[in-house]
């Protein structure tokens, strides 16, 4: 009886307080299962019989080391929450003579039935959910599947060790809490008289300064794909601190201002309102600000990665026009008559006979002769005198495709004429306005027409830096203006190459061994001087499919896993933070009731502030998402993604959903804190 | 001439899960004309609250009636008795029951504020009844930076504010040390004075002993009053504890 004392005490303080401890169990068997199956799927069979595995077992890696940081970040606060709600029933208990061994006894109780307890419930889920958990990964990865439900033994033992030690971590913390309080501090410490907000102006202005200082780097910085992800990081740990100064004092700041004004602030519609939200925001403030940061990674993680994944078969066709691709670079010292109109024909002649070979004739078979450099543009003068590889990552850089008419209207199907000093201009991640560009010769051209929609095969294979694409009349006098001109590595800095891409009716197998068979050719001897080759490339849009399917569907499915544990947290922090203004505000309500509010009146003030507090984040992550936008499109370009109609669509759509999500979340939170409004009321 | 007036006024628990009813009041008789000062006083569980929340029409009586200056408060609807709470009764409470999310001067201001009157007669209103109840200085500041007695000042000049026909007051010196109390209670005889009428509620005998007329309840009824007449407040004092010392004496010989 003695012995089981203090685990009976424990139990019926777990079964007391529910309310706090059901949720708290529910979040932390979430994170255990969450991290059980991606550590589950990173060794997971099917996953390691696919292409690119190590990619895939790389990112679940990831995705379980993030969960597990922010278990133990998220459940340490939420703990302290708890703690705080339980200080009063232990300061009860010492007062009746419990010295601090003993609340260590029954806190050490309660921390082992719960800690137990949700590693069992987590570990049981993640084994259940394990199963469905890997068709997802595989469905997406468009993996094979087979249906034998397996255990990780090795999984399950690092779940163990990860949680035991956070779980250890949050009670060491819980207990140096109550080791260093009294009893009375610990008996009085839910009324403890709190001191009212203060508007502090510093604090206010630097929070809204620094959430336009990340707003605007977002903006600005946010067209250059190589500087994108760095720019992106500290845009965002701006934004992260500017929303918590924002959040906390800045809208105490404003409450204040508000109250200053006498006409504004002594109406019947303002008065209570104004007054409770500087209080409700102070203590609230930091959930808020969570809550926002919480729902904004979700949205922009989960409108990314699907966007990424919903635009795979995009991304495929951009980067591989058609089903077998050569890409045949021409040497160094190429001339102007390997780039006549007899000599591809030639070359696609070639094609077409080994492609005869295997039974089958090239459809869609398209050449495109491209001269290509990097140069810098200044005010719409494009220099050679490339800058040292150093200052290469300098955002003027800009890649030149040149392109023969004759090759643009075949692959375009149109029929477009040009002059000699005419040109068609397609920019692509830069924006050019001007309406005529000079050269290193000092020659101008006037652009006809923009076709910054068209994609030359240099602008598939490297598309993150700025680019031109440049339909000339005629390519061959370029090769002799600029043929002499040279790198500073010492090599010519024009360079030659054909695309070439065309359709069949082969199966995987079929293209992959005429693939083969078209680099054989090309590469033998005869060929190479015939045609003056220096390297093909020759890459099957098949093949590539898979990787690219594999490498966004990680993404996109690690992305929903991520999103669903930042979301349970974030739902989580919404539930406790109505308990914690239920049980403050029901004293008001009982106290306004007296004084001549109707309940009408009182509901619809206390209904107007929760609704304020409660859409704010949701407010303020539709503002960070708005203004993340950009820079998420940039990024996506390293993906060979430049869809930005898609990116909307999906955001817009992940929005509405998140959105009608939280809705759903505020009426039943909302429940319960009118719950406890009305109950307390009544005793 | 009466301001309050209250006839066989009757009060029943149904208890929510069967079992017996339970008589709050059974049948309670009295008047308090305009000016007067009258404290109830009775045992806990006499029936005393009920009462006061009747009269601040925040519960609704079983039976009877209760007319305030002409008005019957059983007949009014929850919007209206919120509205006539605020203009035409003033309330004293044992636990002030001050918004902590308000100054001092946003609590007192508060019924003023909810009835929607001009910031300039706020504020005419307020400084002289801060002024007297000696909480000029402490406008400012909030309820968790002042003492008890000066949180129950504060709670008097919201009640006062409106000027009600009458201050309802619940045990307003429970919560109050020896000298606050005496501070409050010659605060509510020099409010009297001015012609303010004030119903108290209380069990304590020195507070009932300022008022001009005490009546006692026992078993929801009731049983007995004194007149000050021209008694001090020593003398009354001893009235009403021999009165009590024989209502006692009657409890236990009903028991025996």
């Amino acid at each position: 009886m003695k012995i089981l004392f203090y685990p009976r005490l424990a139990l019926s303080g777990i079964q007391k307080n529910r309310q706090l401890y059901l949720p708290y169990f529910l979040t932390c068997s979430g994170m255990v299962m969450m991290f059980y199956l991606l550590c589950f799927l990173s060794y997971s069979k099917g996953v390691s019989g696919m292409a690119l595995s190590a990619f895939i077992a790389s990112i679940l890696r990831l995705g379980s080391i993030v969960i597990a940081v922010f278990s133990c970040a998220f459940l340490f606060y939420t703990n302290a929450f708890l703690l705080r709600r339980r200080k009063k029933e232990f300061g009860l208990y010492s007062i009746l003579g419990m010295n601090r061994r003993n609340l260590g006894r029954i806190l050490f109780w309660e921390s082992a039935f719960l800690s137990l307890s949700s590693l069992a419930a987590g570990l049981l889920g993640g084994i259940a959910f394990s199963k469905l958990a890997e068709l997802g990964l595989l469905n997406i990865l468009k993996g094979e599947i087979d249906y034998t439900l397996r255990i990780s033994p090795q999984s399950v033992l690092l779940t163990l060790k990860v949680f035991g030690v956070i779980f250890l971590l949050i009670f060491f913390n819980a207990l140096r809490q109550l080791w260093f309080s009294s009893a009375i501090a610990l008996f009085s410490s839910e009324q403890a008289g709190e001191k009212p907000p203060k508007a502090n102006w510093a604090l206010g202005l630097l929070g809204v300064a620094i959430l336009g200082c990340g707003y605007y780097i977002a903006i600005a910085y946010g067209d250059n794909a190589i500087t994108a992800i760095e720019i992106f990081f500290t845009a965002v740990l701006l934004v992260m601190a500017g929303t918590w100064l924002t959040m906390i004092f800045g809208s105490v700041l404003l409450c204040r201002l508000l109250q200053k004004n006498r006409a504004y602030y002594y109406r019947p519609a303002h008065f209570v309102s104004v007054a409770s939200m500087a209080w409700r925001m102070k203590r609230n403030g930091a959930g808020l600000a969570s809550i926002c940061i919480l729902s904004t990674m979700v949205l922009v993680m989960i409108s990314s990665t699907a966007c990424l994944y919903f635009g795979t078969e995009d991304a495929l066709q951009e980067r591989y026009p058609g089903e077998i691709n050569l890409e045949v670079h021409l040497n160094e010292d190429a001339t102007a008559d390997l780039l006549s109109n007899s000599n591809t024909a030639a070359f696609l002649q070639k094609v077409r006979s080994l492609a005869d070979d295997m039974g089958t004739e090239p459809k869609n078979l398209f050449l495109c002769r491209e001269v290509s450099m990097a140069g810098t543009l200044t005010d719409g003068h494009i220099a050679a005198d490339l800058p040292r590889y150093r200052e290469l990552l300098d955002s003027s850089l800009t890649l030149l495709s040149f392109i023969p008419l004759s090759d643009y209207n075949a692959l375009t199907g149109s029929s477009e004429t040009l002059k000699e000093d005419e040109i068609l201009l397609g920019a692509k991640r830069m924006d050019y306005q001007g309406d005529t560009l000079s050269f290193f010769d000092r020659t101008t051209c006037r652009i006809k027409r923009r076709i910054d929609d068209f994609y030359s095969s240099r602008e598939r294979s490297m598309s993150i830096l700025p680019g031109m694409t440049i339909v000339v009349p005629d390519i061959a006098p370029l090769l002799q203006n600029y043929g002499s001109l040279a790198e500073f590595t010492g090599n010519r800095a024009v360079s030659l190459q054909w695309t070439c891409h065309f359709d069949t009716d082969l199966d995987a197998n079929g293209q992959a061994s005429l693939s083969t068979k078209l680099l054989d050719a090309f590469l033998s001897s005869p060929s190479r001087e015939r045609f003056g080759i220096d390297s093909v490339l020759c890459e099957t849009r098949i093949q590539n499919r898979n990787d690219f399917f594999t490498m966004h569907g990680g993404l996109f499915y690690l992305g929903i896993m991520l999103s669903l544990v930042f979301l349970t947290a974030a739902v989580l922090m919404i539930y406790y933070k109505q308990i914690c203004e239920g049980y403050e505000d029901s004293g008001r309500f009982a106290i306004m009731q007296k004084v001549g509010m109707t309940r009408r009146e009182i509901k619809r003030s206390v209904n107007s502030q929760l609704l304020t507090v409660f859409f704010l984040p949701l407010a303020f992550s539709a503002l960070h998402l708005c203004f993340s936008f950009p820079i998420i499109n940039t990024m996506l370009h390293v993906f060979n993604l430049s869809n930005t109609a898609l990116l909307g669509r999906i955001t817009a759509v992940c929005f509405a959903l998140f959105a009608l999500f939280y809705l759903l979340i505020y009426r039943i939170t909302s429940n319960t804190y009118y719950r406890i409004v009305s109950g307390l009321q009544e005793t | 001439m009466h301001i309050l007036e209250v006839n066989g006024l009757k009060k029943t628990y149904a208890p929510r899960f069967g079992g017996h009813s339970v008589e709050a009041l059974k049948n309670v008789n009295f008047s308090v004309d305009r000016g007067e000062y009258v404290a109830i006083m009775g045992e806990s569980g006499s029936g005393k609250t009920t009462l006061l929340n009747i009269l601040a029409a925040l519960d609704k009586p079983t039976a009877g009636r209760v007319t305030l200056d002409g008005m019957d408060l059983s007949r009014v609807g929850e919007s209206a008795a919120a509205a006539f709470r605020r203009d035409n009764l003033g309330f004293v409470f044992q636990e002030f029951n001050l918004l902590d999310t308000f100054t001092i001067e946003d609590n007192i201001l508060l019924p003023l504020v909810l009835s929607n009157r001009r910031t300039a007669e706020m504020q005419s209103r307020l400084d002289p009844i801060a002024a007297r109840l000696g909480l000029s200085d402490l406008l400012k500041k909030y309820p968790y930076e002042v003492s008890g007695g000066q949180k129950q000042r504060a709670a008097v000049a919201r009640a006062m504010i409106t000027d009600p026909k009458l201050i309802l007051a619940d045990e307003p010196t429970g919560a109050l040390d020896s000298r606050s109390t005496g501070e409050l209670l010659r605060l509510f005889a020099e409010v009297n004075g001015l012609g303010q009428t004030i119903l108290m509620v209380t069990h304590s005998i020195r507070a009932a002993s300022t008022a001009k007329r005490v009546l006692f309840i026992k078993d929801g009824e009731v049983f007995h009053q004194i007149y000050r007449g021209d008694d001090t407040d020593e003398r009354l004092y001893q009235k009403i504890s021999d009165t009590l010392t024989l209502l006692m004496l009657t409890a236990g010989g009903e028991k025996r």
